[in-house]
């Protein structure tokens, strides 16, 4: 009975820690230009869209590169924090972060606890295998697929594969080291996504991504719902970007020739529908 | 201010549930299946560490110092993916055609167990007066015999408490093979978030389930304790 009456305690001290929590701020804008610093929460493993360069030593990227632009326009330095796909959201919500800028997938289910910017990237749901081992969606029926936790990914695929089993790793080098040793057949997430993982591995002959694509995936920034100024101020940088041609020269710079990708930029940020 | 509306009907019922619940199976079967062998193990390691063959102590010594003092995240990579580089390719791809996974991480949770099980049964075979020992031997009894009817019955008795601590531990341990894609209960409660937003409560769901579990398992061993140990005392 009094270890009954320990572990109600217990629970009900857990409980008011819940209630302490989430106290972020409802103005973004005015807060961030108080303090002088956007904290973003950006990926730290993933190039090009945030990765942390050999020489600098500094977290750089696709992503990136659109926080700074947007810190400028604020006149604010930048604080990068490396987020996970499974961290992102809750440390949004938690007020650690100002914006999500973190190859995140803009749909309804997000929609609804966060906002989100006009799509600034726009790519594909796809896998990588080895060579010539898949010409279909067929060919990956009931097999072993890897791909990272927390991500849109895992849910499309789990869709578009009913029979096959996913296996969610921590972060997609894990799940491509997997897919090396045969522990998985593909490794499916966006294009772009595996266009960066396959540019980096040692033995990138053996592998290829199959023109096979399961989903539209439009990238968009994460910032704080009801954060309606804050938004609005985001996309109409973005949207500024793409005139005076600074949007397609940060897409050039890490996507297009002379990178491993050679990806064409085949989108234009525009505002949505 | 953020406003926050709890629901709890996503993880009390329907599709949400039914992944809790397949998620507590996953880490019933680990805590089970790391428990049996983690105790067996660890008794097996406490005799080698007592033996009086010099170089059978020393194996034990560096089994228990390597395996108690390295984390056991690192160690479930290790079964997972660094045993990929040593084994023969047909056994990796025999292993990569079974649940791995789930193997690796009982594997890597039994082992990791094992070596703080040993030295608590150790301590426990420890605090039996040698006399014991002598009078087995001089009765006739092996020194295995001795062991296995004198000593060990008695160490076990006394490294109860702190073998409820490695059992639970373990079981709440099971919750890094998540790491290498193991569908436990934490798996579980993540996907629910990922799927959800309600992250709040699919993670107070399985703390309650872990807290459950926890409270099983001490209760079980206090009653094992009680009846089958020591049925004569209050």
């Amino acid at each position: 009975m009094k270890r009954l009456a320990a572990v109600v305690m217990g629970l009900a001290l857990f409980g008011s820690f819940g209630k302490a929590m989430a106290a972020a701020p409802a103005d973004t804008l005015a807060e961030v230009k108080k303090k002088g610093v956007l904290v973003a929460g950006v990926k730290d493993s993933l190039p090009p869209f945030g990765y942390v360069d050999e020489k600098s030593r500094e977290i750089v990227g696709y992503d990136v590169d659109f926080v700074k632009a947007i810190a400028k326009k604020l006149g604010v330095k930048v604080e990068l924090k490396p987020v996970t796909s499974a961290s992102r959201m809750p440390q949004l919500t938690e007020g650690n972060i100002d914006i999500i800028a973190a190859t995140m997938t803009k749909n309804p289910e997000r929609a609804k606890q966060i906002g989100f910017s006009h799509t600034y990237f726009a790519t594909g749901q796809k896998f990588i295998t080895v060579k010539g081992k898949v010409k279909s969606l067929k060919d990956l029926e009931g097999k072993k697929i890897g791909t990272a936790k927390g991500s849109t990914s895992e849910q499309n695929v789990k869709a578009a594969l009913p029979t096959a089993t996913v296996l969610s790793f921590d972060d997609y080098p894990q799940a491509f080291l997997a897919l090396q040793q045969g522990k998985v057949q593909a490794v499916t997430t966006d294009e772009a996504i595996l266009a960066g993982i396959l540019a980096k591995a040692p033995n990138k002959a053996k592998f290829e991504i199959p023109n096979v694509q399961i989903s539209n995936e439009p990238y968009g920034l994460g910032m704080r719902k009801d954060d309606a100024k804050f938004i609005a101020f985001v996309n109409k940088t973005i949207l500024e970007m793409e005139k005076s041609g600074e949007a397609k020269k940060i897409f050039e710079k890490w996507f297009g020739k002379g990178t491993d990708f050679q990806l064409k930029r085949t989108f234009k940020i525009v505002a949505d529908k | 201010m953020l406003k926050y509306t709890f629901d709890w009907s996503i993880v009390t019922s329907g599709k949400y549930f039914e992944w809790l619940v397949s998620g507590l199976k996953v880490t019933l079967e680990l805590s089970a299946v790391g428990i049996v062998c983690a105790f067996l193990l660890g008794l097996l390691i406490a005799v080698l560490k007592m033996s009086h063959y010099r170089p059978v102590r020393w194996i034990a010594t560096a089994y228990l110092e390597f395996f108690r003092n390295t984390p056991l995240l690192v160690q479930i990579f290790f079964w997972y993916f660094g045993s990929y580089k040593v084994l023969p390719t047909a056994v990796n791809e025999w292993l990569n055609s079974t649940n791995f996974e789930f193997a690796a991480a009982a594997i890597a949770l039994t082992i990791y167990t094992s070596a703080f099980i040993a030295e608590d049964i150790r301590s426990g075979i420890l605090s039996i007066p040698k006399e014991q020992m002598e009078a087995a031997r001089s009765a006739g009894f092996s020194y295995l015999r001795s062991m296995q009817y004198i000593i060990l019955p008695q160490a076990v008795r006394i490294t109860i408490p702190p073998l409820v601590n490695q059992f639970l531990n373990l079981a709440k341990n099971s919750s890094l093979a998540m790491s290498i894609g193991v569908m436990e209960l934490t798996y579980q409660a993540r996907q629910v978030e990922s799927y959800t937003f309600k992250g709040f409560e699919a993670f107070t769901a399985a703390t309650v389930v872990y807290l459950g579990l926890s409270v099983v398992i001490t209760a079980l061993m206090d009653l094992y304790n009680k009846k089958v140990l020591n049925p004569h005392r209050a």
